[in-house]
């Protein structure tokens, strides 16, 4: 809820399927972009120039930090509601719902699995209250598309074993069949990282897969933008267009094609080899979107690389994933009981069948 | 480091029973090792996560239609499963056609 500073009347935004077309996505056509989806204008600037309604004053906003400020001069809030050609303004924001005490119980919860074989200086420095909540920016797109897979399928026909005594193997005869699948799908929300950083996913030197791993979120509830629900939070602009998000759409609309043609070939019980395919994308719809997360962050430097390890929690449905820096030194310990211990175990069973 | 340890120990006892019992049941202690680093290090650093797309969107599908046909028989091979299968591998891209 928002509430206004003058006369306290409290309101929310129109849910954002109520204010922008939302026709059924198996007749879209084309590419629909939101008018906060566009694309960035090389020469737009991160810092913008808002004038007081209050006062007239004009007050300068680095948009890549904030996305509102107080007038100096008469304490008047400014906003940035406006659409600017650099990213910062989306179309919808989803509102926080798991408040900053929920989100610190889900992090102990989770980070307390994980204190028994975690790096010291994490434990060390545990806490948890330090989570901070981020508005994350999200492309959110409908899409409405063909697909095409085409392999080599096999059927075991006969199984058998060959050799003697000690060179025993078992073998296989099958059948061989060329097959191919045509699927017509749409998809709805795919939720896409618009954000060069985040969309980054190298797991030797990030853990910004943990990020993605709380996805999805409600984003049929998300509504209209208004820079006011980013009170109290940090947000993060979008650097990210149509353009460079459509690889990583591609890649989940052919992985969505592949896993709905995985039950028309189940009588293949020796897999199936896909070689090729083809995608081809009627019509999307693509909205720029903020979506809310709850992020801890805990910094660590190893053989004098630095990593930041997360622990992220869905703003709205409260799934909770993270890394946690586990002791080198703990888990050798670990592994080598567990070694011994089943070595030993190995070491009498031979001892006995002599 | 573990492994290595392990596996010159248990190369050791395979030198001194090689005449008897199933001595690759020695490396099932290097083994267990291995699983125990691998297991809670994963556990702990979750890098094999990530969003499950294909099953927590919502896609509505039409029928899945396409043709098999069959175009030879193997015979007496020792492989479980066709050669590189990767049927239940959805985000492995494979060529591209248009």
């Amino acid at each position: 809820m928002l509430v206004c500073l003058f006369c306290r009347h409290e309101w929310a935004e129109a849910r954002l399927d109520e204010t922008v077309a939302n026709s059924d996505i198996a007749t879209l056509k084309g590419t629909t972009v939101g008018s906060g989806a566009g694309d960035i204008a090389a020469d737009a600037s991160s810092v913008i120039t808002l004038k007081c309604g209050g006062c007239g004053a004009e007050v300068v906003v680095n948009t890549a930090e904030q996305m509102g400020a107080r007038c100096h001069w008469c304490r008047h809030v400014l906003t940035v509601n406006e659409q600017v050609p650099n990213g910062a303004v989306p179309d919808a924001v989803l509102p926080f719902t798991i408040t900053h005490k929920a989100a610190v119980a889900k992090i102990n919860e989770f980070a307390g699995k994980r204190r028994l074989f975690a790096d010291r200086a994490f434990v060390r420095e545990y806490k948890p209250e330090n989570v901070v909540g981020v508005y994350m920016p999200y492309m959110v797109v409908d899409a409405n598309a063909s697909a095409d897979v085409a392999g080599v399928a096999e059927v075991e026909t006969r199984r058998y074993t060959r050799g003697t005594d000690d060179n025993k193997e078992t073998v296989y005869d099958a059948d061989v069949y060329a097959v191919d699948r045509h699927v017509d799908f749409t998809a709805d929300d795919l939720t896409i990282e618009a954000s060069a950083e985040r969309a980054q996913m190298n797991s030797s030197i990030d853990t910004n897969n943990v990020i993605n791993t709380i996805l999805p979120f409600d984003t049929e509830n998300a509504v209209k933008w208004n820079a006011s629900y980013l009170t109290g939070f940090t947000s993060e602009k979008r650097d990210k267009g149509v353009a460079h998000t459509t690889p990583a759409l591609e890649h989940q609309l052919l992985s969505i094609a592949r896993s709905e043609a995985v039950a028309s070939v189940s009588r293949y019980d020796r897999g199936v080899r896909w070689e090729r395919e083809r995608l081809q994308v009627h019509g999307t719809r693509w909205l720029a979107m903020y979506l809310p997360v709850w992020l801890y962050s805990h910094y660590q430097e190893k053989d004098g690389k630095g990593m930041v390890h997360y622990i992220a929690v869905n703003g709205r449905t409260g799934e909770v994933m993270g890394s946690v820096p586990p002791s080198t030194g703990r888990l050798v310990a670990a592994a080598l009981t567990a070694g011994t211990v089943v070595e030993g175990l190995m070491i009498a069973i031979l001892a006995a069948m002599k | 480091m573990i492994a290595l340890l392990l596996s010159h120990a248990s190369a050791a006892v395979i030198a001194e029973s090689s005449s008897s019992g199933p001595v690759w049941l020695l490396l099932f202690g290097p083994a267990a090792g291995g699983g125990v680093y691998y297991g809670l290090w994963q556990y702990y650093r979750n890098t094999n996560k990530s969003h499950s797309f294909e099953t927590e969107t919502r896609v509505t599908a039409q029928s899945v239609t396409g043709t098999d046909q069959k175009t030879g028989e193997v015979k007496g091979t020792r492989k479980s499963s066709v050669d590189g299968s990767n049927v239940s591998n959805h985000r492995q891209r494979v060529q591209r056609v248009d």
